[in-house]
C-alpha cells in the first residue's frame, strides 16, 4: 500500500538554501540520487528568495554576493537534483526522513542525510511586539524580496548585526520611508567586527555597496539604540525608541516616540537544529554564533554515522559559509561513494569562509541588556499567551531549567515548539540576562502535521 | 498600514479568496498572509487569552502565529498559497 509513497536515494538533503542547493549540485554531478526536500514554494532558502513567476521585480536592489545565489540557483534547477518543495520534515533516523507534501505521507530513504536547515530570526520580546505590523527582519525580506509586497509607508528597523543592513536595503528598494534603523550594538563594541570584514574581500565590498545604499537613501545607523515599546490600536502606529548601555540595558531617560506603520526586529539568528537533534547529533552552546550548534568534524560529518551538516545549523555563519560546507559535505560522500578525494581548494574554502564570519560576528553576540525591554505584562510565550510575571512565578515556583519553566507556565508548549521563545525563555524568567537557554528537547512531529501523516506514516 | 506592491507591470493572473466574508483579490503565487498583508489586513488570528489581533512574525513557517482556517483546516498563512475561490476565516482561540 505505502510503496508509492517511499521515495528511494543515495543522498537526503533537508533544505533548499545555499548549503543544501550546493551540497545537493556537488552530489548529482557526481552521479548520486540525490533528494532534497524543503518546506518553502521555490529554491533558494530565506536568503536567495525567489518572486512568483511573472512578479515585477525591477525595483529590488541586490546586494553583490547575490550573484553567487543567483548562479547556484541556475545550476541547481538544471542539474538532476529531486526537489520536493512544500515538504514539511516531522520525524528523521539516519537514512530516513518522513515528510509531509500536499497532506500526503511520505517517506524519503536514503544512505547519508545532509541537514541543511538555516536558521530563523532571534525574537526578543519588548511592550507591544504581539501587534500586527511588527514582525521578523527576515519577514520584511522575504515580504519584499519573495513576494513583491510594499511592508507599510513608514518603518522602523532594530535589532543587532549584519542582517539590519539588507533589512533596510530591502525597504528603501520597496519605497519604505524608513524613519529610523537601530543598532543596539555601540559603534565601538562593532568595530570589533572590521578583522573580519576587511580580512574578507567579498565581505567588504558587501559592506562597502550596503553603506552606499544607506547613504543614498539617506539613512544613518543610529548605534546604541533600540526600541522600547509599540503601540496602536489593533495595529503598529507608534513606537517608543531609546538609547542602551553597553550591555543592552534600556536608558528610559532617553526615550522618545515616533510614528510608524511597521516594526522590523532582527537580533540576529537562531541555529535550526531540531532535526539534529533529533537523529542524535551532538551539540554544543556557542553564543558567538547563535546559540545550541550541531558538532561536525573538518568534513562536516556530525557525531552519528551517515549524517552531515552545513551552514547556519552549524552555527550562523550566512550563505557564504553555507554553500562552501555544502560543498565539502557533498566531496566527503563523494569520497566514500566513487572514491575520488576531496579537493584541498575545497576544505580551504570552508575553513576561510567559517573563519571570516565568526570574526564578523562576534561583534555582534546577542546583548544580555535587552532582555529587560520587557515589562511583566509583556508577552513572552506568543502561542501561550504567557507573560514575563507569569514566566518568572513559574520559575521561582519550579525551577529555572527550560523544562521546568514550561512546566510550570507552559510558554513554549504551543505549536512554535519554543522556536520563538526559548532562546530568551530562561534568561528572561530568571531575571539572569546571561543565562543561556537549555539544549532543546528533540520530538517528532518536528512541525505540526496532519494527525493523519502520522497515522499513515510508511514504515521505515 | 497602507501596504501594496511593488511597482512594474505584474503579468500573473489574479485569484481571489473570500477572507470572513469579504472579497481579496490576490495575485497567483501570493501566500494568504502576503495577499491580506497586501490588501491592508495583517490581523490574521485573535490570541487565545485575550482575543488580541495577531499577524505574521516571522513570514517562514516556524512561529504560527499567521494561523488561518482555510476550506476548513487550520493552516499557517505564510505558508498557504492562494487559490482561486478559497474561503480564508481569521484563526481563532486555540
Amino acid at each position: 500500500m505505502s510503496g508509492e509513497r517511499i521515495v528511494d536515494a543515495d543522498v537526503g538533503v533537508l533544505g533548499a538554501g545555499p548549503g543544501g542547493m550546493a551540497a545537493a549540485r556537488a552530489l548529482a554531478a557526481a552521479g548520486l540520487r540525490v533528494v532534497v526536500l524543503d518546506e518553502g514554494h521555490r529554491a533558494g532558502g530565506q536568503i536567495f528568495r525567489q518572486l512568483p513567476p511573472g512578479a515585477p521585480h525591477e525595483a529590488i536592489a541586490e546586494p553583490p554576493s547575490h550573484a553567487h545565489g543567483h548562479a547556484l540557483l541556475d545550476g541547481f534547477s538544471a542539474s538532476k537534483v529531486e526537489l520536493r518543495s512544500g515538504a514539511i520534515v516531522w520525524d528523521a533516523r539516519p537514512g530516513r526522513l518522513w515528510f509531509e507534501q500536499d497532506g500526503t505521507s511520505w517517506l524519503l530513504r536514503c544512505k547519508h542525510v545532509v541537514l541543511a536547515p538555516g536558521a530563523y530570526d532571534r525574537c526578543i520580546p519588548f511592550p507591544g511586539w504581539t501587534l500586527p505590523g511588527v514582525i521578523t527582519a527576515g519577514a520584511l525580506q522575504v515580504m519584499v524580496r519573495g513576494f513583491g509586497v510594499v511592508p507599510g509607508k513608514r518603518a522602523l528597523v532594530v535589532g543587532s548585526g549584519p542582517l539590519l543592513l539588507p533589512t533596510v536595503t530591502a525597504l528603501v528598494s520597496a519605497g519604505v520611508q524608513v524613519v529610523a534603523a537601530l543598532e543596539a550594538s555601540s559603534r565601538w563594541r562593532a568595530l570589533r567586527a572590521l578583522p573580519g570584514v576587511l580580512g574578507n574581500g567579498a565581505r567588504l565590498r558587501e559592506a562597502l555597496w550596503y553603506g552606499r545604499k544607506l547613504l543614498a537613501a539617506g539613512v544613518r545607523l543610529q548605534w546604541g539604540w533600540t526600541v522600547f515599546g509599540v503601540e496602536g490600536d489593533g495595529r503598529v502606529q507608534r513606537a517608543t525608541i531609546g538609547k542602551v548601555d553597553a550591555d543592552g540595558r534600556p536608558r528610559r531617560d532617553t526615550a522618545r516616540t515616533i510614528e510608524v506603520d511597521v516594526v522590523g526586529a532582527g537580533f540576529g539568528l537562531v541555529p535550526s537544529i531540531e532535526a539534529g537533534l533529533l537523529l542524535g547529533c551532538a551539540s554544543r552552546l556557542l553564543p558567538a554564533r547563535g546559540g545550541h550548534c550541531l558538532v561536525v568534524d573538518a568534513e562536516q560529518r556530525t557525531s552519528v554515522a551517515g549524517v552531515y551538516a552545513v551552514g547556519e545549523a552549524c552555527g550562523i555563519g550566512g550563505a557564504e559559509v553555507a554553500m562552501a560546507e555544502g560543498e565539502l559535505a557533498a566531496a566527503a560522500i563523494v569520497r566514500l561513494e566513487r572514491g575520488a578525494p576531496i579537493a584541498a581548494a575545497v576544505a580551504r574554502k570552508a575553513a576561510r569562509e567559517r573563519k571570516a564570519a565568526d570574526a564578523l560576528l562576534r561583534a555582534f553576540a546577542p546583548l544580555p541588556g535587552l532582555h529587560e525591554l520587557a515589562q511583566p505584562d509583556t508577552i513572552v510565550c506568543r502561542c501561550e499567551d504567557v507573560t514575563l510575571a507569569r514566566a518568572k512565578a513559574a520559575a521561582a515556583l519550579h525551577g529555572t531549567s527550560h523544562r521546568a519553566i514550561k512546566v510550570g507556565c507552559r510558554a513554549g508548549m504551543g505549536p512554535c515548539q519554543a522556536r520563538i521563545c526559548g532562546p530568551s525563555l530562561q534568561a528572561l524568567a530568571c531575571g539572569q540576562p546571561f543565562v543561556p537557554m537549555d539544549l532543546p528537547v528533540a520530538q517528532a512531529p518536528l512541525k505540526a502535521v496532519r494527525s493523519e501523516t502520522i497515522l499513515q506514516a510508511p514504515q521505515a | 498600514m497602507s501596504a501594496s506592491r511593488l511597482p512594474g507591470a505584474d503579468a500573473r493572473p489574479v485569484v481571489a479568496f473570500s477572507f470572513d466574508g469579504q472579497r481579496i483579490e490576490a495575485r497567483a503565487g501570493d501566500t494568504v498572509a502576503m495577499a491580506l498583508w497586501a490588501a491592508g489586513q495583517p490581523a490574521l488570528r485573535a490570541s487565545s487569552r485575550d482575543g488580541a489581533p495577531r499577524g505574521v512574525l516571522c513570514n517562514m513557517g516556524i512561529c504560527y502565529e499567521c494561523l488561518v482556517v482555510v476550506d476548513g483546516d487550520t493552516v499557517r498563512g505564510c505558508m498557504q498559497v492562494v487559490r482561486d475561490g478559497m474561503d480564508v476565516r481569521r484563526g481563532g482561540k486555540s
